[in-house]
């Protein structure tokens, strides 16, 4: 992806992750969070949960990957802001979607801010804004 | 009690604002490649950035860089496995008095994660060895949602690279919750 093919208003490629318990355990430990809630489904009932649910750090992972498997190896993240919803647990497909609302250009970069969703059956589970840049092309 | 009756609890929190949430953390280890690894694997997150220094390295990126996801791992604390579920998912026993365990000994034990914003300053690379500082941003008057009566609480950590320079922050916020109110109308 370069900058010039970005248009505000443009829909990234939608992503459905197969969220399973493997899926939600290997987040937890890759990032270092040993929390029962994210490896122990009877742990996680006890405490009011529907099941294990995915840890935040592994949910703005998949956000991360999300935006950059669209926007491709020269985008950077600037922003993750999200807001939580219910859990990602196993079972339930997590569905990313994103819009691109806002692009401006920065010294030699290009600045998109998209909004974006994970959303499964029981609604939504993370929404909230991206920032990502891309390097300008020179004028000549 | 209703939300805008007096609230001796929020009260006496009002000497944690600004405050930091508890020791800084130290990273155990420089942001490094086996960790990216695992981490790539772990959500099937290709970007070559993060593992191909060849192709990296004819990037605007310069060479291999973390994924920016991992900010908050590269100082997660290390675990006490034993008894973790017993202090409720807490890696180590807590040391200090902060906002939480003020709310948790005044019953308000639930907590829900609401808000996380990410910001990264710049990517990091193998060698980069980060610690964190934090402050308490803010507390919430007391608020009644669909668990019950609580209190939204936000705090920002600062991520540094070395000793001057900031590569990133986090602003998180919780719900901290009285969960014997849920449904009631006291």
């Amino acid at each position: 992806m370069i900058e010039a093919d970005i248009h505000v208003g443009d829909e990234l490629p939608g992503f459905e992750l197969t969220v399973t318990s493997t899926v939600i355990v290997a987040g937890a430990i890759a990032s270092r969070d040993f929390m029962p809630a994210h490896h122990d489904s009877a742990y996680a009932r006890g405490q009011g949960a529907p099941d294990m649910f995915m840890n935040i750090l592994t949910t703005n992972g998949y956000v991360s990957k999300f935006i950059t498997d669209w926007a491709g190896p020269e985008a950077i993240l600037k922003k993750i802001a999200v807001r939580l919803g219910g859990p990602a647990i196993p079972g339930q497909p997590l569905r990313f979607s994103g819009q691109v609302i806002g692009a401006e250009d920065r010294g030699d970069e290009r600045v998109f801010e998209v909004t974006i969703r994970a959303a499964n059956d029981l609604g939504d589970h993370a929404t909230g804004t991206v920032v990502v840049s891309l390097p300008r092309k020179s004028d000549s | 009690m209703a939300e805008d009756e007096k609230d001796p609890v929020r009260d006496s929190l009002e000497g944690f604002i600004g405050k930091p949430m508890g020791e800084g953390a130290l990273a155990p280890e420089e942001v490094n490649l086996p960790m990216i690894r695992h981490w790539v694997d772990a959500l099937d997150d290709r970007n070559p950035v993060y593992l191909d220094e060849a192709f990296a390295a004819e990037t605007r990126m310069g060479g291999v860089v973390a994924p920016p996801a991992m900010l908050q791992t590269w100082t997660m604390p290390s675990p006490v496995i034993a008894g973790i579920a017993e202090r409720g998912g807490a890696p180590t026993a807590m040391k200090s008095e902060n906002v939480v365990t003020a709310l948790d000994a005044a019953g308000y034990v639930g907590t829900l994660a609401t808000n996380s914003e990410l910001e990264f300053v710049r990517y990091l690379r193998p060698g980069d060895r980060l610690k964190t500082t934090s402050a308490l941003e803010s507390i919430s008057p007391r608020k009644r949602t669909s668990l019950g009566l609580g209190y939204f609480v936000t705090w920002i950590t600062t991520y540094w690279a070395g000793d001057d320079e900031v590569v990133g922050t986090q602003l998180f916020r919780i719900f901290k919750f009285d969960p014997s109110t849920l449904g009631g109308t006291a």
